[in-house]
């Protein structure tokens, strides 16, 4: 049992002592601090798992023999029941370089000094180039979302003229398979750049690849106008006659056909998707030679929704089986995490430092209020002689200090809690109001390309927030509680 | 013939200072009867507070025994000792001992929240603030319920301690030198006072002085020297 003087007197000291509201506001600090940048951090980290999940397919066949062909892959992985769909991937590097436009035309090009693109540094033209068929992958990716995206993102960077990509909209397949821009666009960029072309535009028919690139590399293309010519280079090595490495550099005339966004900074800073065929005859497949093969690096798989992670781990182990027997060799088959796997591994580490960091801060907030309720037991040294002499149980001169702690700690963490939520709530107010105000951000949400600032507080967060911090305050009052408990009254009374 | 109120038996008492036993109490044998005023007379450190606090279970003895109404109090647990305290004694000490926090009302109201839990002391909280008012009204303070220690005057805090002393209505009150902070007049008041509701209480009385004065108001005298019973 309590005694009723316990709480009684605990009120009063806290109520008549302003020190305690260190302690206070130490709770108050730490829960708040908690809560806001883990509810930020988890935003981002949610943001940034969704971004990566966008921009990877769900299972990828990969580590594959040079010259595999899709064709014999795609059997054996269909036939799979827990895949939706599959499209071939083949990657290689190459060069990228617009055109310079003419002297004396209206450059089609734009300025990008007006905008912060300090954090990017592509200007070099290398990029990683993934070829893609554009009438399989829209079944694997959501290409349609990047592309919408990308409209978002450079519209948020000020770059109004940005358009969706359309090259994946004519209604052809063999036009959309190479990604062709609008005959009247290809013909009018022949004429600014005075380029062979029929007379009229009716008579023209688009001949130029397009390429999707990544939004991050508007800095070093400087590009927005569909149809803008770039030619593309790339090599590979041979052996020449003598056994010495030689180096075929191949290039082709090419189309710009438009940015995609998936938010995943790595993806939209180094790929460029181009038509898979074109990638192959690049690399010496001649589509009209009878013994080229549709060569593939990997085969990004869409499995059907609602695996569980058992079924997805077995799906892979039999895809791997199926693949392996079929080329007579061993092969990958990763999801969309193990894909990721450093990247994620990263920010979860990151996000562990984090909480560290934070839980550190509550401990130092319970520091506090071991501090402060040292002090008073030493402060009532005294008090505590009055309370053993007028009847006082050890127990219940101990619970004094204990409800300090327990209302010190109770106090700061719902004020803590509610503040945090409040903070977390209103974050993207208070970032845009700190922004008009000091011209400063709090939080530079452009690094990641988001519209807002990611927030994630699930209120079961909050309550296991505010719950530790007032058990953390609890277990830090007992050791001030258990001195006053075992204090001798007589040298408490004659304490000076 | 019922038993004295509180007794000791050949109590010793020493403290260890290093390697040194320094014998505070040497077989101190004392009886008080029910409604006696017994006076513990004797110079600085002859021992007189000390066997107050022994008396009043604040300190256990090195040897012997005490007694309340006739029954050994040797051997019971901390929390029982606790409870005989609250119910058997009061304490009056000569720095009044009020905690700063609380109004007067507040420190006599806390004397009656010791063993009640705090339903039990929430059902009964009118009747006890009820009972904390009457006596400090008793003793002067009707007017001075929501006073503070600091804004009383030395005589005022006095009356308040000996209201709190009175709450539980033990049957024995343990004062150590309970004027020795106050001017003449004032302890003059003060010891009226004590001896007007010893009276109406009918409640036995230990005070320790080194007042003669004082002394010999009492029905007895009792003289201690070094730590032993003189006379």
């Amino acid at each position: 049992m309590i005694p009723a003087f316990s709480p009684f007197l605990a009120l009063r000291y806290l109520l008549r002592r302003p020190i305690m509201l260190i302690g206070v506001f130490g709770v108050t600090f730490a829960v708040w601090s908690l809560l806001v940048v883990d509810g930020i951090f988890t935003g981002f980290v949610t943001e940034i798992r969704a971004d990566v999940r966008r921009s990877t397919p769900d299972v990828l066949v990969t580590d594959l023999p040079h010259d595999t062909s899709y064709e014999r892959l795609r059997a054996v992985i269909a036939a799979d029941p827990a895949v939706r769909a599959t499209a071939p991937r083949l990657r290689h590097q190459g060069i990228l370089q617009p055109r310079p436009a003419p002297r004396g035309s209206s450059s089609p090009t734009i300025g990008t000094n007006a905008v912060n693109f300090e954090d990017m540094t592509m200007d070099s033209g290398f990029a990683l180039l993934l070829g893609v068929d554009p009438l399989r992958e829209p079944e694997v990716t959501p290409l349609g979302e990047w592309l919408d995206r990308s409209v978002e993102v450079l519209h948020a960077h000020s770059i109004t003229r940005a358009r969706r990509s359309e090259v994946l909209e004519d209604p052809d397949p063999d036009r959309r398979s190479f990604l062709l821009t609008a005959d009247h666009v290809e013909w009018d960029m022949r004429r600014i750049f005075d380029l062979p072309r029929p007379e009229r535009v009716e008579d023209h028919r688009s001949e130029w690849p397009g390429m999707i690139a990544g939004w991050r590399r508007l800095t070093s293309l400087k590009l927005i106008e569909q149809g803008y010519p770039i030619d593309l280079m790339t090599a590979s090595f041979d052996v020449a006659g003598d056994g010495s490495a030689q180096v075929n550099t191949r290039r082709i005339p090419m189309a710009f056909g438009g940015y995609f966004a998936t938010s995943h900074r790595m993806f939209d800073q180094s790929m460029v998707l181009v038509p898979i065929e074109t990638l192959r005859t690049l690399l010496g497949h001649d589509i009209e030679d009878d013994e080229a093969i549709d060569i593939v690096t990997d085969v990004a798989v869409a499995m059907q929704p609602g695996l569980s992670a058992g079924e997805l781990s077995a799906a892979k182990s039999r895809i791997r089986t199926a693949v392996a027997s079929e080329i007579g060799d061993e092969c990958a088959v990763i999801d969309w995490r193990e894909q990721n796997s450093v990247f994620l591994r990263a920010i979860a580490q990151e996000h562990s430092m984090m909480q560290f960091v934070l839980f550190v801060v509550m401990i130092v907030a319970a520091f506090v209020i071991y501090a402060t309720l040292h002090m008073m037991v030493v402060q009532k040294w005294k008090d505590i002689g009055i309370l053993a002499a007028i009847g006082g149980t050890r127990r219940g001169i101990g619970a004094v200090f204990v409800f300090c702690g327990l209302v010190v700690g109770s106090v700061g963490a719902t004020i803590g809690s509610v503040l945090g939520w409040l903070s977390v709530h209103y974050l993207n107010d208070i970032n845009d109001w700190f922004h008009r105000t000091t011209g400063a951000s709090l939080f530079p949400r452009h690094l990641f390309d988001l519209p807002v600032i990611p927030v994630h507080l699930e209120l079961s967060w909050v309550i296991q927030v505010a719950l530790g911090a007032v058990l953390l305050a609890l277990l830090v009052a007992l050791l001030p509680a258990r001195k006053a408990a075992r204090m001798e009254p007589v040298a408490a009374l004659s304490y000076e | 013939m019922t038993s004295p109120v509180l007794t000791a038996r050949c109590v010793h008492k020493s403290y260890r200072l290093g390697k040194t036993e320094i014998p505070v109490l040497r077989g101190v044998d004392l009886e008080v009867q029910s409604g006696e005023i017994v006076a513990l007379l004797g110079a600085s450190g002859a021992g007189k507070s000390t066997l107050l606090h022994v008396l009043g279970l604040l300190d256990p003895p090195s040897e012997g025994e005490i007694l309340y109404d006739g029954r050994s109090v040797h051997g019971l647990s901390i929390r029982e000792r606790a409870r005989l305290r609250h119910d058997h004694t009061g304490f009056v000490f000569q720095f009044y001992h009020l905690i700063p926090e609380l109004t007067a009302l507040q420190n006599v109201l806390l004397a009656g929240m010791m063993t009640d839990s705090v339903l039990r002391y929430w059902s009964r909280r009118q009747e006890a603030k009820k009972a904390a008012t009457a006596l400090l009204e008793r003793v002067g303070l009707g007017d001075r319920l929501k006073h503070r220690p600091a804004e009383l005057s030395g005589g005022e805090r006095q009356r308040v301690a000996i209201a709190r002393a009175l709450l539980a209505e033990p049957r024995v009150i343990l004062a150590d030198e309970p004027t020795g902070n106050l001017d003449s007049n004032t302890a003059e008041g003060v010891i009226e006072l004590m001896f007007e509701l010893q009276r109406e209480r009918d409640a036995a009385f230990v005070l320790v002085t080194h007042d003669e004065g004082l002394a010999v108001r009492a029905n007895r005298i009792i003289r201690l020297r070094d730590g032993v019973v003189v006379g």
